[in-house]
């Protein structure tokens, strides 16, 4: 058994996994989600694929925000551009889905230099606006350019065939959306550990000091915003695709409110947190549901015709306790259980 | 021995058979219950929409149940809400077919979310009647499984503005319609008519899902000299329009679409809401099919859920009256392929809310016929115009 944390090399400090046992639960967990589709039906699979796309759109989203500080909450807007930059090379123009999905994520980065760049000398809740005004443009100009995205009418997507592998089935898009979440949590794992990312997390903790010690405030920020937006483009692909029809009204701001309670709830700056996050933020009304329908069927009916108002009162609730109880979110809560198992009988 | 093995063999095979053929047996069905599953929007402001749409439903699965069912089978009704968000109405679907075991469907809530889980339904095969929101990608190309009761929003303006071009020759025109798919079609039919017409068009707005202030349009609208007006908002932007018309002392003709046509709008607009056109295909409530129809809903309905009443609660009767009848027909052992069959031989039903509803080979739209009917703030009701 382990009995501390002791980094002795540079190259231990940036090891992915320092643990085999961690290595052999995460294998399980992967094994467990490929056998998933076997056992669940398509309503639990439903869920499991808003988690697996939700989990790819967070961690792009925790690349601005979580590692770098950057607040955005204009991210909604990058999943709509992914979605319809997707939609449009597949469904309008008969590309191959790759492209679709390459184009999904080029189109939002490409966009996000347009943000990024007027909002280098912008902070916190000036940045955070600014961002939010990139959403409202972005869903103007999608609607105002009728010739390539059919403006509010909308555009059809199909379930991608792949090198004649056909994604078609709930199961085998469930797949799909695991491998492109499997991809994104090791890419930002790494980039995490990488240069850039220990420069996103100095400009984080104090772009003064980052500047000092050489850091290039702008080009850092600037390829933050680049990633994240490209990293969520693909996720807003994938929303569309299960959504089969993307158009604005499909992605709504609330989106964007919802991805920042995923990371405050989950631990912000945390590829583990956003993964935690998206579990709890998106089971927590059919968890509830379910507990009380365990006690009565009249509370269950309640949650069935008043789903929508009792999932919003439920993130209320949820985000101010864990600000108020449990502000590093439940990565924090996972250290401190994790901590507590190791050291005792001992407190530290 | 052989002819021992063979025998068993045989048998067995045919116990198989006789099992999987009974696990085959279409869901949602039971020897003393079918439930039928519905998805609509009942919080948030569509719930104006999805509630009113579900009570529908409501009356005439409890009509049904109070004549002893269908075949002696009570129908259970299966309601989950979606917020009209679209996830929520694919997962919503999913729950109602894999979980609750829907036998059929009807609803479903709005015209993007109706579209969205379309591929879901047509590779399930679960009968579905649409009422909600009758858009033309519903029924074109026709879907073996879903049918729509109503009429195509394109059709309900063409009609409309006719009706208002026939009455105000040489007049100028003003329109103002919402920036989603629900206002593209709105413009869509309107100027089919400006060109088949050469209508005088002297103003053209277009507003922002959710606006509220609508002072700066009406203005314009007012500088442009309009003298007829079609209003293409829901509820709370007609009625906020309506207000602003009323306090820059203007009145123009005012033409507004079935979305909008619901009787607690009259209400909140008071007096500027005398005398608007309307277009709908079901019954005013003014009319002796509307009483008759909040008569019957008395009955039925708790007292709470008939506050919830309006026309969405019409076509949702019709179309839930039309399924139950196609189950019906199939007798005692009902199926997916029967009712489908059934439902496509639906040939004028009579409802007694809307003109009788009819779908045939191929045709999966009811195609309702439409009419012209007019605002008065007295007695908050629409009057149908001849």
């Amino acid at each position: 058994m382990r009995t501390g944390d002791f980094k002795q090399t540079y190259g231990e400090l940036v090891t992915l996994v320092d643990s085999p046992p961690v290595w052999l639960w995460s294998a399980v967990l992967v094994a467990g989600l490929i056998a998933a589709p076997f056992v669940l039906n398509s309503y639990a699979l439903s869920f499991l694929m808003i988690i697996l796309i939700t989990v790819v759109g967070t961690l792009g989203l925790n690349i601005l925000t979580g590692y770098t500080g950057l607040i955005s909450l204009g991210h909604v807007g990058f999943l709509v551009t992914g979605a319809y930059a997707y939609a449009v090379l597949v469904s309008k123009y008969q590309m191959h889905p790759l492209v679709g999905f390459l184009g999904a994520g080029v189109v939002p980065a490409l966009a996000s230099l347009i943000v990024g760049a007027p909002s280098l000398r912008l902070k916190g809740l000036y940045l955070a606006i600014t961002t939010l005004a990139f959403s409202f443009i972005i869903n103007t100009v999608i609607l105002e350019a009728r010739w390539l995205t059919n403006g509010a009418r909308g555009i059809s997507v199909q379930r991608p065939e792949i090198f004649g592998f056909s994604f078609d089935s709930d199961a085998a898009f469930t797949y799909l959306c695991l491998g492109f979440a499997v991809l994104t949590l090791f890419a930002t794992l790494n980039i995490r550990r990488s240069r850039a990312g220990r420069a996103f997390v100095a400009i984080r903790d104090n772009d003064t000091a980052a500047r000092v010690m050489g850091i290039n405030l702008h080009a850092y920020k600037l390829f933050a915003f680049v990633t994240s937006a490209f990293i969520t483009g693909l996720a807003g692909a994938l929303y569309g695709i299960y959504l089969s029809f993307v158009s604005v009204e499909g992605f709504p701001f609330l989106l964007s409110i919802e991805a920042l309670a995923i990371l405050i709830v989950g631990g912000l700056g945390s590829a583990l947190g956003a993964v935690l996050g998206t579990i709890l933020i998106v089971l927590l009304p059919e968890a509830t549901r379910f507990v009380f329908s365990l006690f009565s069927a009249q509370i269950d009916a309640v949650f069935t015709t008043g789903a929508q108002e009792l999932k919003s009162m439920l993130y209320g609730l949820v985000i101010i306790l864990f600000l108020r109880f449990q502000p590093r979110g439940l990565v924090g809560a996972w250290h401190d259980i994790r901590r507590m198992w190791v050291n005792w009988p001992l407190r530290y | 021995m052989i002819k021992y093995l063979a025998t068993a063999s045989l048998l067995l095979a045919g116990a198989f058979l006789s099992t999987s053929l009974a696990l085959a047996a279409d869901p949602g069905i039971t020897d003393t219950e079918i439930v039928i599953g519905d998805v609509e929007p009942l919080t948030g402001p569509p719930a104006l929409l999805g509630v009113a749409a579900s009570i529908g439903h409501k009356i005439a699965i409890a009509e049904a149940n109070a004549a002893g069912g269908i075949n002696g089978r009570k129908i259970k009704y299966v309601l989950e809400d979606d917020g009209y968000v679209t996830a929520r109405t694919i997962q919503g679907v999913k729950k109602v077919t894999d979980v609750d075991k829907a036998f059929a469907m009807l609803g479903i809530s709005g015209s993007g979310q109706s579209i969205a889980v379309m591929p879901l339904l047509e590779k399930a095969g679960i009968p579905t009647v649409i009422d909600v929101a009758p858009v033309k990608f519903l029924w074109e190309p026709p879907r073996k499984n879903v049918f729509v009761v109503g009429q195509s929003y394109e059709e309900g303006i063409i009609h409309l503005v006719n009706f208002l071009a026939e009455k105000n020759p040489g007049k100028k025109w003003g329109l103002i319609t919402q920036d989603d798919d629900y206002g593209v079609t709105v413009r869509d039919g309107f100027d089919t008519v400006v060109k088949a017409r050469k209508l005088n068009v002297v103003y053209s707005g277009n507003y922002k899902k959710g606006q509220q202030d609508f002072s700066s349009d009406m203005l314009q609208l007012k500088e442009s000299g309009a003298e007829v007006f079609l209003a293409g908002g829901i509820i709370g932007e007609n009625i906020a329009m309506m207000k602003e018309l009323e306090k820059l002392n203007i009145k123009p003709v005012v033409g507004i679409f079935w979305p909008g046509r619901v009787e607690p709008v009259l209400k909140l607009m008071g007096p500027a809401g005398d005398g608007i056109y309307a277009v709908d295909y079901v019954e005013p409530f003014a009319g002796a099919a509307g009483k008759a129809f909040l008569e019957k809903a008395k009955g039925l309905l708790p007292e709470a859920e008939m506050k919830g009443i309006n026309r969405y609660s019409m076509t949702g009767y019709a179309a839930a009256k039309v399924l139950i009848s196609a189950i019906e027909r199939c007798g005692k052992q009902p199926t997916w392929a029967c009712t489908i069959a059934e439902l496509e031989k639906t040939k004028n039903v009579e409802t007694g809310i809307m003109a009788p509803i009819s779908f045939g080979p191929g045709v999966r739209f009811s195609n309702q016929k439409l009419q012209i009917m007019q605002s008065e703030f007295s007695t908050l009701s629409f009057k149908p115009v001849n």
